[in-house]
């Protein structure tokens, strides 16, 4: 059949004029692509090597290349249609290597690919599928750019990649009007011609532009740095993290140059949507910048001109940027990079930032609460002291020990353990884990702090902690492990759901629901509370249903993901499985891996007042349009974040519950520990 | 200008204290230790008159008396910026009393000559608020406590101190002087990471009671220490709500005397 199907036309022979003329254009456009891709290069090359670098075990960096590179996963998941438009260009690219290879033999008469022959025939039909995508892809890439514009581009209109699509446009153009003539037409060499022009002018403009990427990015996905938001060890006695060009790592250069500029990770950062500085892809074009201005070898700061102090200070360290950058940039590692560099040397002057860190330095908690309290609340609650002979240690946090809603966690948590008659028991002592001062970047109070606690565990010879905390379940597991081996951790979420099938449904239903009292204790006290108008727009115009006193309404609760427990730990599925044991499960329109921040993580909980919009209203305001009536939480952060959002809405604020506090509801009464 | 800072390490601010057997002193086993608080803010009103005055240049150096457990404590104070330190090691603290170490002290001191002495208002364990004052005694400088900020002046220093509810008094003195630092005043600085790896470098010069060739007896004598007895009882007011809240105000006057 394919007989009946037009053949690929390709001219025949070509002079030797035109012979030299090729060889001349294509060493001109290698000389203009080397020309700056060298530069590149070398600057990346140049930079500190990461110490902490290891390319094995290799087999999840292959399957991150595959997965993220060669089926564009990620591209086509989080931006859907414009994901599988950029996935047909790449896909095409591919299959376009060996026709371009092809392409550039016949003029030497050694072509290997005959457009007549039955494979190659095949080939070029199959490339021309490809080339047809393409085109109407590009096409459309360049109809959102220019005509839609969203937001998240830029304001400035990018020309260059005007010009990078219509080449592309011509190339696809040029081979597919290939089929309809014959070899001998002359057209069929001015097609030639035309295709050879767009490649050569397409070579040296890549490494130019954002292009670069199509080179880099897929040596960035490759060599990411092995785990989610990993925040690097420090190196040797001058290692501050990243201070000036000369801290700038491998890792950190290879990324900056890979960014395509397309904004997702603005689009969904929380700092970026509540009116802050922090602009995270301004973050990475800053680094660029400043290597492309100064270079890897400069001991100018990298705060100051480039990047801003205050806005690196105002990341959350959620991660959704890192989560959904398409070619594989690592933010929060460099964020926290730049944060240790102003912490460690001391740049960094903020009165609440002093006030932790000394806290911490002379104290046990974050919350500079004197331990006394934390006793008087274990005695109060009777939880058994850890002896060595329980299976669980149940690490409260500083939240769960000095809190007022923290503590009714704990105390909710501790209730289902002995309905369960686990065996579990809580340290005598009890320091901060270190997670907001190692997310802020003091290395120094980090390292006592977490050395202190493995000292402690170790002496208690604890095997397993449960923690109420995802911060403290992250820092335990993960961050610790710079400084020793941290005994097997879980979340309480994960502990519940394994025992979902023997904890009783809880059959109360929701009344009208009473507002609540705040006991936090670090609260922006100050500052008034926003109007609903400042709600985020695609949830303003939702109304909330406040249900009537008198009349039960089945339980609907609505699970807000923490970004340390989903993100950053993968698990979705078990608080969810924990929270509709007490009713009926929503979603909110941002949820699971795109679950938008509560403001409280990075340390920032600790810091003054936020500048433009609060992050905690805006996402309290979205949970509360689903109707929900009651907000379930997994982290105490994110709990106290909301708690403070729902007081300031006042009445009709849905009822605010931890997953713990979901599953006691439904155990007999009288279980009181 | 030079200056000296005088710390004192004292147990951490949520240490368990324990007396230890003989009733003499606490157990010092599994304690942690801290810089004394107002020790800290002296280092912090000596770090920022030497940075006001860069352009003239100065020093600060700190001064403490202690076991080899000091060492750590004036490592911090190194951190945080203090340019090299002096270590006077006794093993016997606990049984000096506020002369004996203020002899030391000012034993240590006197050769380095400096502008100005600071030390903080009074110590978290003892509390007795003497030292400072008796090295300025022991060395013939005037002094002045209770000093909330200091200000360098063209013949010497300008202080503010504090007094009861809320009055504060200003007054002038020549230089060298000592000055007995309260709480408050600033802002302490956090330690940084690069300011321990600096530290490691800076000087930390080791003397003896011995080396300095100061060794009387103590004219005070500890004789032993002991808990604060815990007392708690709770009392029902019986009657109607009026009746009892008149019995409550009329015990909160005249038993509790808060009101
Ligand atoms: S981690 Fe979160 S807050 Fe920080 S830059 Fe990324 S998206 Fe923004
Ligand atoms: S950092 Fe990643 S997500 Fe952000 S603009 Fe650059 S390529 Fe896009």
């Amino acid at each position: 059949m394919i007989l009946f199907l037009p053949t690929f036309a390709e001219p025949q022979h070509f002079s030797f004029f035109e012979k030299l003329l090729f060889t001349g254009l294509v060493l001109a456009s290698a000389y203009g692509f080397w020309r700056r891709f060298g530069l590149v290069l070398k600057k990346i090359l140049k930079s500190k090597k990461d110490p902490s670098f290891h390319l094995f075990p290799i087999g999840k960096r292959v399957w991150d290349f595959v997965w993220e590179v060669l089926c564009q996963a990620k591209v086509i998941r989080e931006r859907p249609l414009p994901g599988l438009a950029h996935a047909f260009v790449f896909w095409a690219f591919c299959a376009f290597a060996l026709v371009t290879l092809n392409h550039c033999a016949v003029v030497f008469g050694i072509g290997f690919l005959s457009p007549a022959g039955t494979i190659g025939r095949l080939y070029y039909y199959f490339a021309a599928v490809f080339a047809l995508f393409c085109a109407v892809g590009i096409a459309g890439l360049f109809v959102r750019r220019f005509l839609v514009r969203p937001k998240w581009l830029g304001a400035r209109l990018s020309w260059e990649s005007g010009f990078i699509a219509l080449l592309i446009f011509v190339l696809m153009a040029t081979y597919l009007a290939s089929f309809f003539i014959a070899d001998a037409d002359p057209s069929a060499r001015t097609l030639w011609w035309i295709h050879t022009l767009a490649l050569l002018t397409f070579l040296p403009i890549i490494p130019y532009t954002k292009h670069l990427h199509l080179i880099l990015s897929p040596a960035t996905v490759f060599l990411s740095r092995g785990s989610f938001a990993q925040i690097p060890p420090l190196s040797g006695d001058e290692d501050f993290g990243l201070v000036a060009g000369t801290d700038l790592t491998r890792l950190v250069s290879l990324q900056a140059y890979s960014c395509v500029e397309c904004g997702r990770c603005t689009e969904h950062c929380p700092a970026a949507n509540t009116g802050k500085l922090l602009n995270p892809k301004e973050i990475i074009l800053g680094v660029r910048a400043y290597l492309n201005d100064l270079g890897p070898s400069s001991d100018q700061p990298l705060l100051g001109k480039y990047n801003q102090q205050e806005a690196v200070f105002q990341c959350t360290t959620c991660g959704a940027c890192e989560f959904q950058c398409p070619v594989g940039i690592e933010h929060v590692p460099i964020l926290v990079g730049l944060r240790r560099g102003a912490v460690n040397t001391g740049a960094w002057e903020d009165q609440y930032g002093s006030k932790l860190f000394l806290a911490l330095e002379r104290g046990s908690n974050a919350l500079g609460i004197s331990p006394a309290e934390r006793d008087k609340f274990i005695q109060k609650q009777q939880l058994p002291i850890f002896d060595g002979t329980q299976e669980y240690c149940l690490w409260l946090g500083c939240m769960g020990g000095y809190d007022p809603k923290g503590r009714e966690i704990v105390a909710a948590f501790a209730r289902v353990m002995n309905y369960l008659g686990t065996s579990y028991g809580v340290l005598r002592k009890e320091k901060c884990t270190g997670d907001p001062v190692r997310r802020l970047g003091n290395d120094l109070v980090f390292q006592q702090l977490a050395e202190a606690n493995l000292e402690a565990l170790a002496q208690n010879k604890v095997k397993k902690i449960v923690s109420i905390c995802p911060h403290c379940v992250r820092t335990i597991q993960e961050d610790w492990k710079e400084y020793g081996t941290p005994p097997e951790i879980e979340h309480h979420s994960e502990f519940l759901a394994r025992f979902a099938d023997k904890l009783p449904r809880s059959t109360t239903t929701a009344t009208n629901p009473e507002s609540f009292v705040s006991g936090h204790d670090f609260s922006h006290a100050a500052s008034a509370p926003n109007s609903p108008g400042a709600l985020a727009p695609e949830v303003r115009s939702s109304p909330v249903p406040a249900p009537a006193a008198s009349h039960p309404v089945p339980e609907k609760i609505v699970f807000h993901d923490p970004c340390y427990l989903g993100r950053y730990r993968n698990v979705y599925d078990q608080p969810r499985e924990v929270a509709s044991l007490a009713g009926e499960l929503v979603e909110a329109p941002r949820h699971r891996e795109r679950s938008f921040c509560c403001g409280a993580g990075g340390g920032l909980s600790f810091l003054g007042e936020e500048t433009g919009e609060r992050v905690s209203h805006v996402r309290a305001a979205e949970l509360v349009a689903t109707g929900a009536t009651t907000v379930g939480t997994a982290c105490p952060f994110c709990n106290s974040m909301f708690r403070d959002a729902f007081d300031a809405k006042g009445e009709g604020a849905p009822q605010l519950l931890d997953i713990a506090q979901l599953a006691a509801r439904g155990l007999p009464p009288g279980e009181a520990s | 200008m030079k200056i000296i800072v005088a710390i004192k390490q004292v147990p951490e601010r949520d240490a368990q204290v324990r007396i230890d057997a003989a009733g003499k002193w606490i157990d010092e086993s599994n304690l942690q230790y801290a810089l004394n608080e107002s020790d800290a803010y002296a280092l912090e009103e000596a770090l920022q008159l030497k940075e006001k005055s860069a352009a003239a240049g100065g020093e600060v150096v700190v001064v403490s008396v202690g076991p080899e457990r000091v060492g750590q404590t004036i490592r911090e104070a190194l951190a945080k910026g203090a340019d090299r330190a002096i270590h006077i090691v006794c093993d016997d603290l606990g049984l000096r009393d506020a002369l004996g170490v203020a002899r030391l002290l000012a034993a240590a001191v006197k050769p380095e000559n400096p502008d100005l002495i600071l030390t903080g208002l009074q110590s978290e364990d003892l509390g007795l608020g003497q030292t400072g004052v008796i090295v300025a005694e022991l060395l013939g400088l005037p002094h002045a406590t209770l000093i909330l900020n200091v200000e360098k002046t063209e013949t010497g220093l300008k202080v503010k101190r504090e007094l009861e509810e809320g009055w504060f008094q200003t007054i002038e003195l020549p230089t060298p002087a000592v000055l007995t630092i309260q709480s408050g005043g600033n802002k302490l600085r956090y330690a940084t990471l690069m300011g321990i790896k600096r530290a490691k470098m800076k000087e930390v010069r080791q003397l003896t009671a011995a080396s300095l060739g100061v060794d009387a007896p103590p004219v005070v004598v500890l004789e032993h220490v002991a808990l604060p007895q815990k007392q708690k009882s709770t009392q029902i007011l019986p009657g109607t709500a009026k009746e009892a809240a008149a019995a409550l105000v009329e015990k909160l006057k005249f038993e509790v005397r808060v009101l």
